[in-house]
């Protein structure tokens, strides 16, 4: 290959050579030899060589070779400074890293868009009330959060979904859906756990996705009668189809039943919602959990007072929010069979904009996501700061460089395209490295989202956006330094510049380092607040993980079984319960094995407003069906009372035990023989046990144990051990599959990692804080050092002839300590301020407890700061005190 | 480089396109042809032909073309583009309104 500049010189070369020839032609008819004839062209036609370099003057490439000789040089200029080019680049990777990081961090909760086409005209439809609407709502399966005062619903009937779907069809099509459950599946000898997630026939046509592989769901899968079908998702195709185009076609068991795979979603298509984990799709009525003879969706979907679907909008072009709810609103309250007793009682549709897709989950990461975005975009201040700093100062070292050049008969231009190049090459580097750094902090946040069955899946992409956007204001920054130098030969006379050395005293006017000062200034104060944010959050996750749960946390572990999907029914299904309670009780180090409807710290549960007969007040409670050694395998004690006997929880006597909490609160005296009504059913306190944070780490709400039942489709088991969980897991395994060997162990995990999944929020937030901060440390320091190194180095003149005056080593030393430090000072004190207002933000946002305002975390982040300030004022000071007068003075 | 010849730099791209305005020349012919038409006065240095013919080039005033020359080498063939030919004509009128000027100053 023939680069377009390289074929130009072979042209020339030619073109000279013919010009030559032809003159020595001339020359030979005049009687001259060959050789004579050529040597005699070469002196008339001047020096080939001057005229070659000319004629690459003149090429219409010769931008390109100045370019290359720029880099060359920038290359050696950098090499020349390694310490502050290191330092640059570096800042700038760290900077520019952490910012696209949290971009795309930001971008995935908080911005983007379903990968469907006009995801605009999407809207979730809700509903919401000032109290729940007894009269027209019995039971629900959906999601419901306070909101200002009022409730906000996502549940429909039945009845509600079509009447809305026929009302709402020329303005929009509307579907519904219902919540992603896990399902036992088995595919090719393949045995895990799926969440599956049903799905009206004109679902995927509303959302207008199309197929990867083979068909989605349609209108005729919804047809009573017709054979059984998935769709799964592109992920769970790769993860356990090996993203093979012909398993569409064969059969996959889902809770025992056997679907044919219809198709694959598109890759692109991860869900619904932020960090939706359906991973497999039915249609509403063939879904698992619906066919299930037991379920609860049986027994709801023809009850007009069980609202249980789920809807979706997909608006026709043009068509408003307002408009739509107009159109569904009458259709939406003619659907109920009651009339609400109270205007508050009274649900009323509310459209959300689900272009980006369910909020459920946005709801408590957006407000720790935004301060994140605050936090990173003083990290990336910080990092413009300190670049701005460092190429000042090379800036004012080189002017004399560029005063000589200019001097020279180097134009203003060429110049600027000099210094333009360095700082580009310097951008370039520290953006290629900052690739590296956002690819490693996402990971980071990757690992912190700790992967389970049950965890929130979000798919943090690398965003070209993000990063252009966080490069672009960095690089804007080191191009706008870099190129000050030039700019300021530019303006100044050349003379005077050369004229004066490296250290001669008048040259330190004031103004000059004004500009440094300031960003050191600013750079320090925000370092303030992002250190104190760091100690903050750090010590806070800290304590809550510390937390003392109400129990012992280290010896026992937990896995979910679904027997109820692998085809076992009533009795056999309490004979396989009975079986694992006896089975894993008699193996060595098992100390006590629980069985329980939910896990402990899941963070959710079953909770309802209990009441004792006699007596209006109602306690909100969680309620956790458990069998009679489930709180001995919690490890939580009870305080009064007797335990509920095995024979009780097997035969289900309705007995419960509470926990202190609602001890108090049911009023004075023993709750021993007390009645309390669960549902609708009453039970008998026989035990008060220890209060126990059982739900999760944050919060301890009160907790009714009442009998598990042996019936049930699948449940929790809970084992306490004599020794390390994970060493007796061996044996537990080996022993439930002696039970049932195709029994899949669900999302097995000891009592340590189930609390700490529960705090994946905190806990990336507390790890992002925490990395911010100690960037903030080292770039302020890199800050610090590099205004007093460079301060000094231009001082050593005059430091020399204090020196010469009999000023001793200890007096520089000292007057450096004190600028330097005096400055560092400045900063802490504005910072203050600045960390307290923020600290007040946080606790408004909730991402604070409320009340204590972080003083010693601010304590300790000064401390730091000013040591690391030290550290970083110390080694410049020395550098000056031991400056040989005689050789500065030769120098200057 | 470029600014100390000016004056001649000015005046040789006249010359060139001047010469090429009647025929496409390679660049030893144009020597040759400017030293013919000058009647002997005007040697150009033949090496600082080039760098004034790859200038003009570049402004797109000239264009050019490898063709087989007299003695059958390949020789580079310059020809005046329709740019050139305005070019020519700017200068030329330029050119004569400056030598009546300095004309009058002689002669009055």
């Amino acid at each position: 290959m023939r680069w377009p500049w390289q074929k130009e010189e072979s042209d020339l070369e030619r073109e000279i050579r013919y010009h030559l020839e032809t003159l020595a032609d001339g020359f030979e008819k005049q009687g001259m030899s060959r050789a004579e004839a050529l040597k005699q062209a070469r002196k008339e036609f001047g020096g080939v060589e001057g005229v070659r370099e000319q004629c690459r003057d003149e090429s219409r490439w010769s931008w390109l070779v100045h370019v290359g000789q720029d880099l060359r040089f920038g290359w050696r200029m950098m090499l020349k400074t390694p310490s502050v080019t290191l330092a640059a680049v570096g800042t700038l990777a760290l900077g520019i890293g952490a910012t696209t990081a949290i971009l795309s961090l930001a971008d995935a909760v908080l911005w983007r868009t379903l990968a469907v086409p006009a995801p605009e005209q999407l809207s979730e439809i809700l509903w919401t009330a000032k109290e729940r609407p007894r009269e027209v709502v019995r039971s629900s399966s959906g999601s419901a959060f306070p909101e200002n005062g009022l409730m906000v619903a996502d549940f429909f009937s039945a009845d509600g979904y079509r009447a809305m779907r026929d009302a709402g069809a020329p303005k929009a099509i509307v579907a519904a859906h219902i919540g992603g459950r896990q399902a036992s599946f088995s595919y090719a000898g393949t045995v895990s756990v799926a969440h599956v997630r049903g799905v009206t026939g004109n679902f995927f046509p509303m959302l207008q996705v199309r197929p990867f592989v083979g068909r989605l769901l349609g209108d005729r899968d919804d047809e009573p009668g017709s054979g059984l079908v998935a769709v799964v998702t592109h992920r769970f195709w790769g993860k356990f189809l090996n993203a093979d185009p012909a398993a569409v076609g064969t059969p996959i068991t889902l809770n025992n039943l056997s679907y044919t795979i219809a198709g694959v979603l598109p890759p692109d298509f991860v869900g619904i919602a932020l960090g939706d984990g359906a991973d497999v799709y039915t249609t509403i009525q063939q879904n698992p959990e619906f066919l299930s003879p037991e379920g609860w969706y049986r027994q709801a979907q023809n009850e007009p007072l069980s609202w249980w679907m789920q809807v979706l909008a997909r608006r026709n072009p043009g068509v408003s929010e307002q408009e739509l709810a107009a159109v569904l609103a009458p259709s939406f309250s003619a659907s109920w069979i009651a009339s609400p007793k109270s205007e508050a009682r009274t649900p009323h549709l509310r459209l959300n904009e689900a272009s980006r897709g369910l909020g459920r989950l946005r709801r408590s990461w957006g407000d720790p996501v935004w301060m994140l975005l605050g936090l990173v975009a003083m990290v990336l201040l910080i990092s413009c700061a300190n670049i701005a700093n460092l190429l000042l100062a090379r800036a004012v070292e080189r002017e004399k460089e560029a005063a000589l050049r200019v001097s020279l008969g180097c134009g203003a231009g060429r110049l600027m395209r000099q210094f333009f190049t360095e700082s580009l090459l310097l951008a370039a580097i520290g953006g290629l490295l900052s690739v590296a750094v956002a690819l490693g902090l996402g990971q980071l946040m990757e690992s912190l989202l700790p992967h389970g069955s049950d965890s929130m899946r979000l798919s943090l992409v690398l965003d070209v956006r993000s990063l252009l956007g966080a490069g672009g204001i960095t690089l804007c920054t080191a191009l706008l330094f870099g190129l000050y130098p030039a700019w300021r030969t530019a303006r100044v006379n050349a003379a005077p510049a050369l004229k004066e050395g490296s250290g001669s005293a008048g040259s330190m006017s004031k103004s000059r380092w004004a500009p440094a000062k300031l960003l050191v200034l600013v750079q320090v104060s925000l370092g303030v607040l992002l250190v104190t944010a760091a100690i903050v959050f750090t010590t806070r996750l800290n304590d809550i993980v510390s937390r003392d749960p109400g129990f012992e946390r280290r010896h026992s572990l937990m896995f979910d079984v679904r027997p109820g999907e692998m085809g076992y029914k009533a009795e056999r299904l309490k004979q396989f319960y009975v079986e694992v309670e006896t089975r894993l009780a008699s193996l060595a180090g098992v100390q006590a094995v629980g069985l329980s409807w939910t896990r402990p710290m899941l963070g959710a549960g079953f909770w309802d407003d209990v009441e004792t007969p006699g007596n209006t007040k109602r306690v909100p409670s969680a309620i956790h069906h458990a069998n009679a050694a489930f709180l001995d395998a919690l490890g939580v004690p009870l305080v009064a009372g007797r335990p509920v006997t095995l024979q009780e929880s097997r035969a289900l006597v309705n007995v419960a035990i509470v926990d202190e909490t609602i001890a108090q609160s049911l009023g004075n005296g023993s709750p021993l023989g007390m009645r309390v009504r669960v549902g609708d059913i009453d039970h008998e306190v026989v035990g008060v046990a220890r209060k126990a944070r059982y739900a999760e780490m944050v919060q301890s709400p009160a907790v009714v144990y009442i009998p598990f039942r042996y019936d049930r489709q699948a449940a929790s088991v809970l084992v306490r051990t004599a020794m390390p969980p994970m060493a007796a897991f061996g044996a537990i395994r080996q022993a439930m599959k002696e039970i049932d060997k195709d029994m899949p162990l669900v999302d097995v995990f000891t009592m340590e990692q189930q609390i700490s999944r529960t705090l994946q929020r905190e806990r990336l937030f507390a790890w992002l804080c925490g990395s911010f901060g100690v960037l903030a440390l080292v770039l302020c320091a890199v800050g610090i050092y590099g205004l007093m190194s460079h301060t000094t180095a231009r001082r050593t003149g005059e430091i020399g002839i204090r020196m010469a005056l009999g000023a001793s080593r200890r007096v520089v030393l000292d007057q450096v300590l004190r600028e330097g430090l005096a400055l560092a000072v400045a900063g802490l004190v504005l910072g203050v301020p600045l960390a307290l207002y923020a600290a007040k933000i946080a606790t408004a946002q909730r991402l604070l407890p409320e009340g204590a305002m972080p003083y010693w975390p601010l304590g300790v982040a000064l401390g730091l700061l000013s040591l690391s300030a030290l550290f970083a004022v110390l080694a410049p000071a020395l550098r000056a005190s031991s400056v040989d007068p005689m050789q500065a003075l030769r120098q200057g | 480089m470029a600014k100390k010849s000016d004056l001649l730099q000015g005046t040789l791209d006249l010359l060139v396109l001047k010469t090429l305005a009647q025929e496409p020349l390679h660049g030893y012919a144009i020597a040759q042809r400017i030293l013919i038409s000058s009647r002997q006065v005007l040697e150009v240095q033949q090496g600082s032909l080039y760098p004034a013919l790859h200038r003009l080039e570049r402004k797109d005033l000239v264009s050019s073309e490898w063709r087989e020359g007299d003695n059958g080498r390949m020789a580079k063939v310059y020809a005046l583009t329709a740019a050139g030919k305005r070019q020519l004509a700017a200068e030329l009128e330029e050119w004569s309104r400056y030598t009546s000027a300095i004309g009058w100053v002689l002669e009055g």
